[in-house]
């Protein structure tokens, strides 16, 4: 079992999220994350003062999959959300040791 | 508002409280308070209201045009537009009367000279309406007990909310420089011509078209420019209005109490005599709106999506009962406002429900709704005036001193009042629609209506370089001339501490 991981332009979650239903996935976690990479912040200016803001805000996207859906996984997240600009974002993947359903106590990959 | 050859009988004689003998001090006082009730009703009223239904990305964008739409209207008010709506006859002279001069130029009765209302007299002095005036002379007391500067001031923030309406339909993608330029040029082309046809003695109010507080001069006009100007604009971006989620209801809440309670002033200054038809106009008003309000209700719970009570359906029923109360409030009984709230809020739901599926209704991108809930309503509701004007609610007088009161189909058998009304919303519907096309048109000659798409996708911070909610976290001073950028003060330093004294 694996953990993908993927931080995503906030506008990208809808083409992100119907690419993952169509190879099958069927459940996500996402949250609304800033972070900061090669794309640069922006100013802002309040009462004449301005203000670098550097964090830019992004989407995180969990994905919690068997191991040999990886590739296609991380390949459908990648073509959906790649506008080719700065700060398309990352897709990390992760070993995941366990998985329990919280509701009927399984584990392991029946449980995803 | 003061009907052409009317004069209101519930004036008493004006008490010489003051040096000025015109002046009623409470007539005055109520004036003025009336008119800043109707002013909180666009600052900070819609702009709250506004600000709560669009997306956390235009808050900032939404509340700027609302406070600087009210203030160019104010600058265009006092240079020349009140004139244009509420002073002499375009073409005659600045003395001209009424009672002895004819209007000899036919475009005298839609518009006014254009003047300024600044100099010390003109602001102090007796208020006057000169085609009204004309038919003031009856028994004693004649005319105003007001100054001047209180029906500037009063007629103003009636001028300044109608664009605000506006913009409910042209939100999230009108270029703020666009704003700008066509609110002061649709103030003087389009609303000053409304206010002169309907309420300063023009055209329409000499064949007898009601219209007491605006359903007509500000919602059917707003509703109609608004659409027009939406479909010239074009739609807001794709992704912004598949999820035209609300981004605050209690900012709605805020918004829409304000809008409310203020229209206590928008209807109860209208007679401009603190009098019983004044407060007639508060208490109708207040009827038709909660009539709207549970009819709008009742309707979601019936026959909504979802068929749940909710609040935004609330807050559109309360609005919907507002405008429709409008052009009657100070002219029926409270059971023809009970009437009007019902049947308008029924109309309005049912076109906010089956005609937005219409194709045209769907290809024009009108934001808030505003055809809806002020151009539909606000049609009706003048039209409502022929159904339930009730002639023993105010009596008027005329230049012989005969009594006149405006009289509808029900309570005064006069259905003809019903065409007069029509005809009077004909007019205002394609004055409208032609002035917001052409103002437009012209603007787009020389820049763009909308924002970039570019500049559409980031929302505030693209326009404004402010968003309505900043997060302090991640956040550097940039120290101008410096050209380099330090932490931003930390908790309990003071400026001079931080920035050298520089700041």
């Amino acid at each position: 079992m694996i953990l993908v991981t993927a931080v995503i332009k906030p506008h990208a979650l809808d083409p992100v999220r119907e690419a993952l239903s169509y190879v099958g996935i069927a459940g996500m976690t996402i949250s609304e994350v800033k972070g900061f990479g090669r794309q640069r912040g922006h100013t802002e200016i309040y009462r004449g003062a301005e203000y670098k803001v550097d964090f830019v805000p992004k989407v995180k996207v969990e994905v919690l999959t068997a191991a040999e859906m990886a590739d296609d996984v991380v390949e459908a997240i990648a073509k959906a959300a790649r506008t080719g600009k700065i700060g398309d974002g990352k897709i990390w993947v992760t070993a995941v040791d366990s998985v329990t359903r919280i509701r009927t106590g399984e584990t392991g990959p029946g449980a995803i | 508002m003061l009907h052409l050859t009317m004069h209101l009988l519930a004036a008493a004689t004006p008490p010489n409280a003051s040096d000025q003998g015109y002046l009623n001090t409470g007539d005055n006082a109520w004036q003025m308070t009336a008119a800043t009730f109707v002013a909180l009703m666009s600052v900070p009223g819609l702009a709250v209201l506004f600000a709560g239904l669009v997306q956390k990305k235009w808050v900032v964008n939404t509340m700027m045009m609302t406070f600087s739409g009210f203030a160019v209207v104010l600058l265009v008010w006092v240079l020349w537009a009140y004139k244009m709506g509420f002073g002499t006859p375009l073409g005659h002279g600045a003395n001209w009367k009424a009672s002895s001069d004819p209007i000899t130029n036919f475009f005298a009765n839609f518009v006014g000279n254009p003047g300024t209302v600044l100099s010390g007299p003109t602001l102090t002095r007796q208020a006057s309406i000169p085609l009204v005036n004309g038919g003031m002379p009856g028994p004693a007391p004649t005319g105003f007990a007001l100054p001047q500067a209180s029906v500037v001031y009063f007629q103003f923030v009636f001028a300044a909310i109608t664009p605000l309406l506006f913009l409910g339909s042209v939100l999230s993608r009108i270029k703020f420089k666009v704003w700008l330029i066509f609110v002061p040029l649709w103030t003087t082309f389009a609303y000053a011509v409304n206010a002169m046809l309907l309420w300063g003695g023009g055209y329409w109010a000499q064949q007898g078209a009601a219209d007491y507080s605006g359903g007509y001069v500000i919602h059917l006009a707003a509703g109609v420019s608004g659409f027009v100007a939406a479909a010239m604009i074009g739609p807001r971006l794709k992704r912004d209005r598949d999820r035209a989620i609300p981004h605050s209801l209690p900012l709605v809440a805020i918004g829409g109490g304000i809008v409310w309670l203020g229209w206590n002033g928008f209807n109860g200054g209208d007679p401009y005599f603190a009098s019983a038809n004044a407060a007639t106009a508060i208490v109708n008003t207040n009827m038709a709106t909660v009539a709207a309000l549970m009819t709008w209700v009742i309707w979601d719970m019936v026959a909504g999506p979802a068929k749940k009570p909710t609040f935004l359906g609330a807050i559109n029923g309360m609005v919907v009962g507002l405008v429709a109360i409008t052009p009657s409030a100070g002219y029926v009984n409270g059971a023809g406002a009970l009437m009007i709230g019902a049947i308008d809020s029924t109309i309005v739901w049912m076109a906010w429900t089956y005609l937005s599926r219409a194709r045209f209704m769907k290809r024009v991108d009108d934001a808030m709704g505003i055809i809806y809930t002020h151009g539909i309503a606000g049609f009706f509701g003048g039209i409502m005036v022929g159904v339930f004007a009730d002639p023993s609610v105010v009596v008027y007088h005329s230049v012989s001193g005969s009594p006149i009161a405006v009289k509808g189909w029900i309570f005064g058998g006069y259905p003809k009042q019903i065409l007069i009304q029509f005809l009077a919303a004909v007019t205002i519907i394609m004055w409208d629609a032609l002035v917001t096309f052409l103002i437009l048109k012209v603007i787009s000659l020389f820049t763009p209506l909308r924002l970039t798409d570019a500049e559409l996708e980031i929302g505030d911070l693209a326009v404004h370089d402010e968003e309505a909610y900043p997060d302090s976290e991640g956040v550097s001073r940039a120290l101008p001339g410096y050209g380099e950028t330090m932490p931003v003060m930390p908790a309990g330093a003071t400026a001079s501490a931080v920035v050298g004294g520089g700041a």
